[in-house]
Parts: structure tokens; C-alpha cells; sequence
């Protein structure tokens, strides 16, 4: 029963973790800006769709389409005015995207919005039994939006032209400038990109639970926990690193306790770094030659 | 067609192109020969407008300092500060050095990048022009680009900058590394792409393997220019046909 239990839970939790990677893997993917704002845009996302809807009483569909929106702005702002002056610098994207993403949560901590009040609606309510487990519709529907949102992303980049172009400054700046695509533009569109599908997950995500400013520097571990496992940029390797930690994690909180997964994404982290620094599944040159 | 006056290049203080000027007519196929180092990619890039897209990049970072200077002029108007894009759009395509592909994408889909900013059935009419120029493309155009060989890379990268209509086609030596029947098939290549009414500007180390072909050509040394002329009029300069035509 409990195996049954761990096997159920460890699919969804490790749908739960590629969906919120998704969108730091993508823009690290397509323009090599490891975004550390990503948790910012996150939470970002959650805060503004239940304030649209709490506060300004839209439609739930309306506030989180906004929010969507909004996150994808400001990825591509983010990127203009913080990203391009120091573009190529690793250390200076770096650090200046995680300053960017603590003056989101901090904002909205500042704001007040520390109590246990804040949560967002799910997109469907009930549950269904699986093999003995009850899993509720939102969990089984983040494994949906996981398939298709990798299916259309898929598409996106084999199919269509500005996908195509993207890959194709992804692979050679030089090359793709001399055929007329616009670096800047290409490196903006992948921010935004990441962002809109960290609000997706967000919004998919956070109505499993309350909102809280600290799930925005987890969702930042946990992007890089997967990533740096899976290997950078690789979609199988986001795929991989997800499930590997997200049973890793269900063993773990079932076997010994929820205390104890915090560490197993800490340990995941520090020892690929130590033994196979370009991931689980990543090449071994893409490290140095992404960044 | 294109004008260039007294263009300098600097990477920080060292002098890349030096006080050159040179001038292409439309239909014409220009040469610039030069050794290793002469300047010849940094001209060529400065054209194509990525060398002033590097010298932004490292002005915002505070990197490299890179001066441009002097005219530049296509069709009547200054391109000397415009965006490489902007320089696709008005017809300038530059074919690198070393003929890079992107190497993930199918030669197919490199093609199509190609055709970036050209409008979808002028794409599919100008892939097919490609596939006829280098018939052998056609049947690996599924294949991963970076799986082929040199030469088939260089059909795509040549390809590639066909698709993106030139007017101008810059070519930076195309016939870098590879084995003379596939340099004659290029040479074979350039030559119905000028005859299509494509103007051309080449560079190469050596002019012997270009000579049928060209209308004029430069010589440069050290980034600066030292002789210009006719095919002929190179031949038969002593110094320069014992360094650039190897006879
Ligand atoms: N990005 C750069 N930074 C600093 N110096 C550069 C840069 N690019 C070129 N140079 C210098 O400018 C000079 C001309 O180089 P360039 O690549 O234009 O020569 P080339 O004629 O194309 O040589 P080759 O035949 O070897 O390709 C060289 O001395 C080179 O070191
Ligand atoms: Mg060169």
C-alpha cells in the first residue's frame, strides 16, 4: 500500500518539479542566462492572480491569464534593464538576477502578505482514486499541463520561425546575426518565455497549498536542483532530474519524514556538482561552452 | 553598389583594417586576397555590421574597446552604423569564415533560418534554389548539420546566405579547407550565383583557385591595402604573384 502510495505520489511530485523548472531550464536553454529571478516571477505570478481576483473581484480565467502576461513582461524587462548592460558576464546575470527576484519577494513581504490567508484557486475541484490512492483532479491536471505545455513548447521551437530563430541564436550568435536575427530581441523573448511559464507553474502549482514568500527561494532551488541533475538545458535532462528527484524526494519524506527533503535536493546539488558537473545527462562540454 | 572610404578598425590599439577604401559595382565579383591576419574577416565582418555588433557588446560590458571609422555606403545610403539585420534586410549577407551552421538544426531548417527575415513562400522558392545549386543538399536535408562533412557544411552555409536573397554576397574564404574538386564546385557554385544577378565580394588567402572568376580584385597587407586591379593587373604585379597566386 504505502509503495503504491510512494509510486503515485513520487509521478506527480516529479511532474510538479519539472513544470516548475520548465521555465528556468528554457531560457537558460535559449539565451544562457541562467535567470535567478525565477522564484520572484514564481511567486510573483500567485500574488497578482489572487490579488486580481481577491481584490478586484475578476473572473479567476481573467487574473490568471494577467498574471501570465505580466510575469512575461517584466521577464523581458528584466532582461533590458538589468541583463543587457552586463550580457556575457555570468557572474554579474547571475547576481543581478537574484537581486531582481529578492526585490520581488521582499516587495510583496513588505506589502504584508505574510499571513496564512493567501491562497489561489484550483482549476478543478475533487479527486480520483489511482490504484487504492486518492489524488486530487490539480495534481493529476499538473501532469496535463506538463505534457502539453512540453508538446507546445516542442512545436514552438521545431515549427515556427521565431522558435527556430531562437534555437538558431541558442547555437551560433554570430551565425544567426548574419542571417538578420537581432540578438537582444532573441535574449528578451527567452526571458519572457522562462517568466510566463514560471507563472503557469505557479499558477498550476500554488493551489496545492497557502502562498508563501519562502516558496520563492525553493522554486529557485528546486530549478536548480533539477537542472544541474537532469544537465543544463537538455529537455530529457529536465525530464530525468525531475524524476529522479522528485522519487527521491517521496522516498525520503515517506520513509524518514518531510523534514528530511530539503536536504535531498541540497545533497542532489552538491553531489553532481562534485562528481558529473554537467549533469546526470548533459554533455560534458555544454557547461563551459553555454556560458 | 557598395562604397568603402577610408574604413579603420582598431581592437583597442591594434590597427585590424587601415585607412582602406574599396568599391563594388553591382554584378561585379570582387576578391580580396591577403595572408593569415591581413584583416580580411575584420573587414568582411565590418561589412556585414558584426564587428560594430561586437563593439557594442563590449562597450555596455566594458570589455574590448573597438573603433570603427570612415564611410560606408550600400546603395546610396550609410550602413556604417547600422544593425546587422538591418544590413540582411537591405540585401548585405556575409557567409563566415570557416562556413559555421547551426549544428542542432536539420540542414533543412538551416536553410529556413536562412530565409529568416524573408517572407514564407519567397523562403520555399529560395530553398529550392539552393537544393538545385548543390543538388546533394536535397537528400540530406533531414540530417542534423553538424553530421556532415566540411564540404557539405559549406553547401549549407552557402545555402543558408542564398536563402536570405543578397544582393551583396560576402563570402570569407569559402574555399577554407576543402579538397580541389570540391573547391572547383564552389568556384562552379559562385559563378551561377553571379550569373542569377548576385553581386559578390570574396576573400581568400590565395587568388589562383578565384581567378577565372573574378572581375577585380585587392590585396591587403597588415590591414592595409596595397595593390587593386583587374585579374590581370594582379598577375602581373611581380610581388604580389609570387605571394598570392603561389606561381
Ligand atoms: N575580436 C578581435 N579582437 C582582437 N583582435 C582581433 C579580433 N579580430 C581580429 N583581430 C586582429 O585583427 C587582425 C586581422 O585579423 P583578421 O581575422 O581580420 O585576419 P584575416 O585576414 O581574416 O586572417 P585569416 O586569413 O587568418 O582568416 C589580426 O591581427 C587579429 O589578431
Ligand atoms: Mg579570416
Amino acid at each position: 500500500m504505502e509503495l503504491v502510495n510512494v509510486l503515485v505520489f513520487g509521478l506527480v511530485n516529479s511532474a510538479v518539479l519539472a513544470l516548475t523548472a520548465m521555465g528556468f531550464s528554457l531560457t537558460f536553454g535559449l539565451s544562457g542566462v541562467a535567470n535567478f529571478a525565477h522564484g520572484g516571477l514564481y511567486l510573483l505570478a500567485g500574488y497578482t492572480s489572487w490579488i486580481l481576483a481577491n481584490r478586484l473581484n475578476l473572473p479567476f480565467a481573467v487574473s490568471a491569464v494577467l498574471a501570465v502576461i505580466l510575469a512575461a513582461l517584466l521577464g523581458a524587462l528584466i532582461y533590458r534593464l538589468v541583463l543587457m548592460p552586463v550580457r556575457g558576464i555570468v557572474l554579474s546575470e547571475v547576481i543581478a538576477t537574484f537581486a531582481v527576484g529578492v526585490a520581488i519577494l521582499e516587495l510583496f513581504r513588505w506589502m504584508g502578505f505574510v499571513t496564512y490567508e493567501f491562497n489561489l484557486r484550483p482549476f478543478v475541484k475533487g479527486s480520483v482514486e489511482i490504484a487504492g490512492v486518492a489524488v486530487d483532479y490539480q495534481r493529476i491536471l499538473i501532469i496535463g499541463i506538463g505534457l502539453v505545455l512540453a508538446a507546445g513548447l516542442w512545436y514552438f521551437t521545431r515549427r515556427t520561425r521565431i522558435g527556430l530563430a531562437l534555437r538558431g541564436m541558442a547555437q551560433d550568435e554570430y551565425t544567426a546575426l548574419s542571417v538578420g536575427i537581432e540578438s537582444d530581441w532573441a535574449a528578451a523573448l527567452s526571458l519572457a518565455l522562462g517568466a510566463g511559464l514560471a507563472a503557469v507553474a505557479a499558477l498550476s502549482i500554488l493551489p496545492l497549498g497557502i502562498i508563501s514568500i519562502n516558496i520563492g527561494y525553493d522554486v529557485l532551488l528546486i530549478a536548480l536542483a533539477v537542472t544541474v541533475l537532469g544537465g543544463l538545458e537538455s529537455t530529457t535532462g529536465l525530464v530525468a532530474g525531475a524524476f529522479i528527484l522528485g522519487y527521491a524526494m517521496t522516498f525520503t519524506s515517506t520513509y524518514l519524514g518531510p523534514q528530511w527533503m530539503e536536504a535531498v535536493y541540497m545533497a542532489a546539488i552538491v553531489l553532481v556538482l562534485a562528481v558529473k558537473p554537467s549533469g546526470l545527462f548533459g554533455k560534458s562540454k555544454e557547461l563551459e561552452e553555454r556560458v | 553598389m557598395l562604397e568603402v572610404k577610408n574604413l579603420m578598425v582598431f581592437f583597442e590599439n591594434a590597427l585590424a583594417v587601415n585607412d582602406l577604401s574599396l568599391e563594388v559595382k553591382k554584378g561585379e565579383i570582387v576578391g580580396v586576397f591577403g595572408s593569415n591576419s591581413a584583416g580580411k574577416t575584420t573587414l568582411m565582418n565590418t561589412i556585414a555590421g558584426l564587428t560594430q555588433h561586437m563593439m557594442h557588446r563590449e562597450q555596455r560590458k566594458g570589455g574590448q574597446r573597438i573603433t570603427i571609422s570612415g564611410e560606408m555606403l550600400f546603395e546610396g545610403e550609410d550602413i556604417l552604423r547600422a544593425k546587422p539585420s538591418r544590413r540582411v534586410a537591405k540585401g548585405i549577407v556575409l557567409c563566415r569564415e570557416r562556413h559555421p551552421v547551426f549544428k542542432d538544426c536539420s540542414v533543412e531548417e538551416n536553410l529556413r533560418l536562412g530565409g529568416y527575415l524573408r517572407k514564407e513562400s519567397e523562403i520555399r522558392e529560395r530553398i529550392r534554389y539552393a537544393y538545385d545549386l548543390f543538388p546533394p543538399l536535397e537528400r540530406l536535408k533531414g540530417k542534423k548539420a553538424g553530421m556532415l562533412s566540411g564540404g557539405e557544411q559549406e553547401m549549407v552555409a552557402i545555402g543558408m546566405a542564398l536563402a536570405a536573397r543578397p544582393k551583396l554576397l560576402i563570402m570569407d574564404e569559402p574555399l577554407l579547407g576543402l579538397s580541389p574538386a570540391m573547391q572547383s564546385e564552389v568556384v562552379r557554385a559562385v559563378r551561377e550565383i553571379s550569373r542569377d544577378g548576385v553581386t559578390i565580394l570574396l576573400a581568400e588567402q590565395y587568388a589562383r583557385p578565384v581567378m577565372p572568376v573574378i572581375d577585380r580584385g585587392y590585396v591587403i597587407e597588415n590591414g592595409t591595402l596595397i595593390v587593386s586591379g583587374t585579374g590581370k593587373e594582379l598577375l602581373d604585379n611581380p610581388e604580389v604573384r609570387s605571394a598570392y597566386f603561389g606561381v
